[in-house]
């Protein structure tokens, strides 16, 4: 015992000279390579975990472009990436190249004055103009969108098919739709309710219920409240969703996985997240063919949006960086035609640079969503507070256990209004 | 009799069950787990989940942190712990008394208290990102436990020990290192143990301080993997089953100071 | 006898330590408590009281986070202290079976947090999970339960998860006090022909009182530091059911970047545990704590 404790106490000290050695000499190291070799490092942090295979290879062929730069790439799950983000880029060592979301964190990272102005880059011209107006504030282009994503439920195509049954264009006929698939024993929509369920599904399940774009604008100031048709309408469809088996049993318990599992084995019809997972279904279940359809909650007639976009994974450059030339170069790679299609194929997603060709049947059968459907910008992220942007989702939870419309709007507008003053 | 036997049988399926299923998991793939989460594959068990996993992440890497933290946390917070309790135990008065209080009043205080200021001081400290941060912070959050049950033990060394000494005109870190630390051993080892399992596992500190994924230790890893792997079990189990192992031996090997220190950190010393 | 003034240079190193990282912070958030700072910006505005005022009269998701935790608290004191205290008595003995058995009882303790929250996230997951397959297994399917998501339930769920996790260390606590009591007590109560439950109650139970404070005690303390636990089990939903004080001071300060408040909300949070952990030992002082 004596000797085991005594050993111990010796690795510890070991270890702890060790590590106070080891980390003094990294930065030596680093020190080293940046003089001798005069290969610049560049740092790019982001979120996307599933894409760090075509980023590895696209890294790679950019610094075999540019020898002299060295890319540093740094993934960090969403929500962590969400919430610290803006601490790590105040000093400008890390993210000399950096991804935001659209929203609260855009939001905060500009008045933290984190953003480049990139307003007059030539590589700006390379992206399509319509969806990079969300990087944009103050008449300057601090971040460019690299993503195009579409929040609403992807549908099994060939069920439908098979079925005989048509894409709903109003309420009574997404009804009847939901009528037949529950006839055939089919779950209509697999609803991961324990992770992103609601916040991906309140966008389209609310879009042509408040067709006031700045509604949760009007609400951050206090104009609007979450207790008015708008939101309860929106409530009163989940709760309708969820008392009537439109969702499967145990929604609220349902994570990613699960239901994409019920998709994939055709026990489910639609999944209730978004475009982004078309890819991973595909491999899940090769044989399916699928689309994208939104929750039609409306008559016929009041139908304005027909779906909900989101242009994410926004690129932009520390403004504390002292690498910015560097930084462009590498943004400037991203938005080239050709890499920008190795990207989209690789990942499975759409993105916001002109002229990408799309090779996977998925990606083509819904690139029509970006040209010729009237769809609107996810209204969750202009929600700029997060505690708003709990209380608004946790409505939704309360709703689907049980809880009246009514109230679970109440309490939740207690909330928000408890957080904007 | 019988009522007793089948109280015990219960309680230990209910560790046992989701044990083994973490064991099974880790050995399927995720279809199979879907198809049938209790059940064992027809077609096998697979050990596809260990190879990948060490091939996409830096599992050694996570280790050596992990080691290097819990190692270097829990032989200087000790080694702290005992001088304080020393000085304690041979002022013996009033400002023993005090002191012992002020060291002690950190036990009272989970660390959620003060982990707002705590990161703001570290991150101006500039100790974000890296493993020393981590120590310090690890140290003065455990020297409070190591204090209180140290000086309890040492207070039941006989006195004449320290006096006789002092006679003989041996100095105090003399009386510390040659007499009080050999005599102290026992309660050493069973705050080592305590304090092992308390750093290996942390999750708060990591959390807080680590963003960077070169100096993130197993359990924010694990963590991490659920944002990567969202639920994939098997992925996730394989991660759970090889951050357990080092403690799982251990334990094993050295069940009796385990238990002992696992208490001593709750009653006395 | 004098003493050396050179003793005090043994607490040198740990005071320094101690000092800047935890008395400094602990003290800072008192500070910070009275201004509105929000993590990032270098200045910030001093606010009074407000900070306390909106956390005890304009907070809802603060007061039921509170709720939430005494909830937690109670839930996980009373059924791990029985469990642990039945399971103890029938394990006494110090035989070869029940010291297998209580190392057994004992290994879920040794564990990281975020390891058990996977392995319960898995059991009470309502697709796959395993506890209601096994309830239907059982041919009791009508107790099948949204363990997790159904928000009136899903705070005992996880209550039970800690009992799963810690139960097994308090038992030991509980054998050791038990092994303390000296056997004669036993066989003179036996002569005068005392039965099982009255050398419970005559001999067991108020030798085994230190024990007992220890370990409510200490259940108390665990309860409230369960946010590793919910943390990477349910994050504090649905709906804020399963918020509770510490999850939710993370919630404001790196979330809402609300770092003036989360101070705040932090000192009445401390404040709360200094009131328990008071009313505890004024309740339990009959029993002499045995250091």
């Amino acid at each position: 015992m004596k000797k085991w404790l005594a050993g111990f106490m010796f690795l510890g000290m070991l270890f702890a000279a060790a590590c106070a050695d080891s980390s003094s000499q990294e930065e030596q190291d680093s020190d080293d390579s940046s003089s001798a070799s005069e290969a610049t490092e560049l740092s790019f942090i982001h979120w996307r975990g599933e894409d760090k295979e075509v980023f590895e290879d696209i890294i790679a062929q950019f610094e075999e472009e540019n020898p002299d730069i060295d890319i540093k790439m740094n993934i960090y799950p969403s929500e962590q990436y969400q919430s610290n983000a803006q601490q790590l880029l105040r000093d400008g060592s890390t993210g000399d190249v950096f991804t935001s979301f659209p929203g609260s964190q855009f939001e905060a990272m500009k008045e933290a004055g984190l953003f480049t102005d990139l307003t007059n880059e030539d590589f700006v011209g390379n992206f399509s103009e319509g969806p990079i107006s969300v990087g944009q504030a103050d008449g300057k282009q601090l971040a460019i969108p690299y993503q195009l994503v579409f929040n609403m439920p992807v549908y099994n195509k060939g069920m439908f098919e098979e079925l005989g049954l048509d894409v709903p264009k109003s309420w009574s006929q997404y009804q009847e739709m939901v009528d037949t698939l529950i006839e055939n024993d089919i779950v209509p929509v697999a609803f991961p309710g324990a992770d992103i369920g609601p916040n991906q599904t309140m966008n389209s399940m609310m879009m042509n219920n408040a067709k006031d774009e700045e509604v949760f604008q009007k609400l951050e100031s206090g104009e609007e409240s979450l207790t008015n048709d708008w939101w309860t309408n929106t409530l009163e469809d989940f709760q309708y969703f969820n008392e009537n088996g439109y969702f499967q049993e145990n929604a609220l318990g349902t994570n990613q996985d699960s239901a994409m599992q019920m998709v994939a084995n055709e026990e489910a019809a639609m999944l209730a997240t978004g475009s982004y997972h078309m890819a991973a279904l595909k491999e899940l279940n090769p044989d399916l063919k699928l689309g994208l359809l939104p929750p039609i909650t409306v008559p016929e007639n009041e139908v304005e949006y027909e779906g909900i976009h989101t242009a994410t994974f926004m690129l932009a450059i520390n403004k504390n960086s002292e690498k910015k030339e560097e930084a462009k170069q590498f943004i400037n790679f991203l938005s080239q035609p050709e890499i920008a299609s190795q990207y989209a194929n690789g990942t499975g997603q759409h993105l916001t640079v002109k002229d990408v060709e799309y090779e996977s049947e998925e990606l083509q059968n819904t690139a029509h969503w970006i040209t010729d459907k009237k769809t609107r910008f996810q209204p969750r992220y202009l929600i700029t507070e997060a505690a708003v942007e709990d209380a608004v989702l946790g409505s939704i939870e309360n709703v689907l256990g049980d809880a009246s419309p009514e109230d679970a709007a109440a309490e939740a507008q207690q909330i928000v209004e408890e957080n904007i003053e | 009799m019988f009522i007793r036997k089948s109280a015990v049988l219960i309680y230990a399926v209910l560790i046992l069950v989701p044990l083994l299923m973490v064991v099974l998991t880790s050995m399927k793939t995720l279809e199979q787990t879907f198809d049938n989460p209790l059940g064992i594959p027809v077609d096998g068990l697979i050990i596809d989940n260990f190879i990948n996993i060490f091939q996409e992440q830096t599992m050694a890497g996570y280790f050596v942190n992990s080691s290097v933290v819990t190692l270097s946390s829990v032989s200087l917070t000790l080694f702290f712990a005992a001088m304080i309790a020393f000085g304690i135990t041979r002022l013996n008065n009033w400002k023993g008394n005090v002191l012992f209080a002020l060291f002690t009043v950190g036990m009272m205080v989970p660390p959620q208290v003060n982990m707002v200021p705590l990161y703001s001081l570290v991150l101006d400290l500039g100790l974000t990102n890296s493993l020393l941060g981590l120590i310090l912070v690890n140290i003065a959050s455990t020297l409070p436990v190591g204090v209180f049950i140290l000086t309890g033990f040492m207070k039941t060394l006989p006195k004449e020990l320290f006096e006789a000494s002092t006679i003989d005109g041996a100095g105090n870190w003399r009386i510390f290192s040659k007499v009080v630390i050999p005599l102290s051993l026992p309660s050493l080892s069973a705050t080592a143990i305590f304090l092992f399992v308390m750093h290996w596992n942390d999750l708060l500190f990591p959390l807080l301080f680590i963003t960077d994924n070169a100096y993130k230790t197993l359990p924010l890893a694990l963590l991490d993997f659920q944002g990567q792997y969202s639920t994939n079990y098997p992925m996730l189990f394989t991660g759970v089953l090889i951050a357990s192992i080092p403690m799982v031996i251990m334990y094993i090997f050295l069940q009796r100071y385990f238990v002992a220190g696992m208490t001593s950190g709750t009653v006395k010393g | 006898m004098k003493i050396s003034k050179a003793i005090y240079l043994f607490f040198i190193p740990g005071l320094i330590l101690y000092s800047i990282f935890f008395l400094f912070p602990t003290v800072s958030a008192l500070y910070y408590s009275f201004t509105d700072w929000d993590g990032i910006s270098a200045d910030f505005n001093y606010v009074g009281f407000a900070n306390y005022e909106r956390a005890v009269t304009g907070d809802s998701i603060f007061m039921k986070s509170v709720g939430n935790n005494l909830e937690f608290m109670i839930f996980v004191a009373i059924f791990q202290t029985l469990a642990a205290l039945i399971f103890a008595i029938i394990l006494v003995k110090n035989t070869k079976v029940n010291y297998y058995l209580r190392a057994l009882f004992f290994f879920p303790t040794i564990l990281s947090s975020v390891s058990v929250a996977f392995i319960w996230a898995f059991v009470y997951d309502p697709n796959l999970g395993i506890l209601n397959q096994l309830l239907n297994l059982l041919g009791i399917g009508f107790l099948t339960q949204n363990w997790l998501g159904n928000g009136d339930i899903a705070i005992y769920s996880l209550a039970f998860t800690q009992v799963w996790f810690h139960a097994g260390q308090m038992l030991i606590i509980f054998v050791a006090g038990l092994h303390a009591i000296p056997n004669d007590l036993y066989e003179a109560a036996k002569m005068e022909g005392a039965s099982k439950w009255q050398l419970f109650r005559k001999i067991t139970w108020p030798l085994l009182a230190p024990s007992a404070t220890i370990v409510i005690a200490y259940t108390t303390i665990q309860s409230f530091q369960a946010f590793d636990l919910i943390f990477a089990l349910t994050g504090g939903g649905p709906n804020y059911s399963t918020e509770i004080i510490s999850t939710y001071i993370y919630t404001v300060a790196f979330r809402n970047y609300d770092f003036g408040y989360a101070s705040g909300i932090s000192v009445i949070f401390m404040c709360i545990i200094a009131l328990i952990t008071y009313i505890q030992f004024k309740v339990l002082r009959s029993n002499r704590v045995s250091y």
